[in-house]
């Protein structure tokens, strides 16, 4: 079944983005070319949809991930054409376009000073302000990037997007603390997100799901490091990462039934809980979240063990009702599977 | 499931309009006879109430109607924030069809993955470089 064109394409896979891009000329086809606003026409053409537009910016979306650059600009025209030229959205969708054909580093700067001189105009253009924070951060100046985003989200505190961004690159920069923060941020904005909780102290857990499998060790690693290195005492700040990380990973599947990331992320960190040997936390602040005692780990462990077996079970038969999840996560838990299988016969 | 349902919908509307057609002509030939009775007689008619098998069939067409709707209804949504979720995430756009199998308009997925895809700041340079080397690769091949 090909992806509805109503969703952004962002997360598809190459194979359905070319999909949807050879769905352009026919959907550019079977729409009229211009819409006129006028309330004589909407009487005699009937009424315009809004998914008309969103199926446009969709389109542009796809057709320049796929190269087709004539048909985003062909969807370009009509929505200047229907919205103007100084519409928001539709200045950071041509932007876009010129971002995806600047062949060089010098036109890239040109397109940066395009949006400079846009935000001088109106600094409150948030669109064409986050095409800038994505610009800067594709071109490899990610302090830039960050610092532009914390500006934005100065007078727009309440964008989950942003914050959720500004995790992001600070995951890049190797910052966990403040990516843990911003995340956090999301989390206050988006208390219901099944897929926030997850990442909020293991930042590199969820994300790593989204590559693939031979990079989740990798990942992996980098948790570990995070959690060994971070600042203070290393065993006792790492234990405390590891705790928060099993509640959030716990909250997200309470939010979810059969959530195979929440799944996965908890058996990942009970099982280097156990395998570290854990201790019962002395301290009794009531703000802090104690680690559970070892019992209670290894029964979230056989849990999560169960339930991800289920799972892989389930969609290796293609059961019908099991086939919502994506390949590359039932590859990664299986793998985690096997993994820990090989461990128990040595 | 939609055919069993229609024509069990389509029985209990012809059974019922049956019933109610044979309602009226059994009163129009009531206020015939008291008519013609009046004249002969003039004593007045007892108001005679319908035969029983009227009234049983129209309440049993309205049964059968009933269920041929009830059939027809599409599934209903999980009401619990987590059991909805879980549907999402296990049975992806299966799980949100109609009945004649087309994924409902308002289906969308995940509505919080768009704080993980974040459309606003797509690198769209990168995207494009990952597709090129993806056909590159011969995924086009795979793919179709």
């Amino acid at each position: 079944m090909a992806p509805s064109i109503l969703h952004p394409p962002v997360q598809l896979s190459p194979a359905a983005a070319l999909a949807l891009s050879q769905q352009a000329p026919a959907i550019l086809r079977s729409s009229p070319s211009t819409v006129s606003s006028s309330p004589l026409n909407t009487l005699l053409s009937g009424s315009e949809k809004p998914e008309q537009w969103l199926q446009y910016e969709n389109l542009i979306l796809s057709c320049l991930r796929t190269g087709d650059d004539q048909a985003a600009h062909a969807c370009l025209r009509r929505l200047v054409a229907r919205f103007g030229n100084d519409n928001e959205r539709v200045q950071a969708l041509r932007g876009l376009v010129k971002e995806a054909e600047a062949p060089d580093n010098g036109a890239l700067e040109n397109v940066l000073k395009e949006y400079n001189q846009i935000l001088g105009e109106n600094d409150a253009n948030i669109p064409i302000a986050k095409r800038r924070i994505a610009l800067l951060r594709s071109m490899g100046r990610l302090s830039d990037a960050a610092s532009a985003l914390v500006q934005l989200l100065d007078f727009s505190p309440t964008d989950a997007e942003a914050w959720s961004e500004l995790s992001d690159i600070y995951l890049s920069q190797g910052l966990y603390p403040q990516a843990i923060y911003a995340i956090e941020e999301v989390l206050v904005l988006a208390p219901n997100a099944w897929n926030v909780c997850s990442p909020t102290i293991a930042p590199d857990l969820s994300p790593m799901l989204m590559q693939r499998p031979s990079q989740i060790h990798a990942r992996l690693g980098e948790l570990q490091y995070m959690a060994a290195s971070a600042p203070g005492a290393a065993n006792g700040s790492s234990q405390k990462y590891l705790a928060e990380a099993i509640k959030r990973f716990s909250r997200s599947i309470e939010l979810c039934d059969d959530y195979l990331r929440g799944y996965y992320g908890l058996k990942l960190v009970s099982k280097k809980l156990l395998n570290d040997g854990v201790k019962a936390a002395k301290q009794t602040d009531d703000s802090e979240f104690v680690l559970p005692d070892t019992h209670t780990i290894e029964r979230l462990n056989e849990l999560a063990t169960a339930k991800l077996s289920e799972i892989v079970r389930h969609s290796a038969a293609n059961d019908r009702g099991w086939r919502g999840y994506s390949e590359a996560e039932i590859a990664a838990a299986r793998e985690l599977l096997a993994d820990d299988a090989s461990a128990i016969k040595r | 499931m939609t055919l069993l349902s229609k024509t069990i919908t389509a029985f209990g509307s012809l059974l019922l309009a049956h019933a109610c057609y044979s309602a009226r002509e059994h009163t129009a030939l009531q206020s015939l006879r008291a008519a013609t009775t009046a004249t002969l007689t003039s004593s007045p008619a007892t108001a005679a109430s319908l035969p029983v098998d009227i009234i049983i069939e129209t309440i049993v067409s309205t049964f059968i109607l009933l269920l041929g709707l009830v059939l027809g209804t599409r599934p209903l949504r999980p009401l619990e924030w987590r059991v909805w979720a879980g549907k999402i995430e296990r049975e992806g756009e299966e799980g949100f069809t109609d009945n004649a199998g087309a994924v409902d308009k308002d289906f969308m997925g995940n509505p919080f993955s768009v704080l993980e895809s974040r459309p606003n700041f797509v690198d769209i340079r990168k995207q494009r470089r990952e597709f090129a080397e993806w056909v590159q690769k011969g995924g086009a091949q795979q793919g179709q």
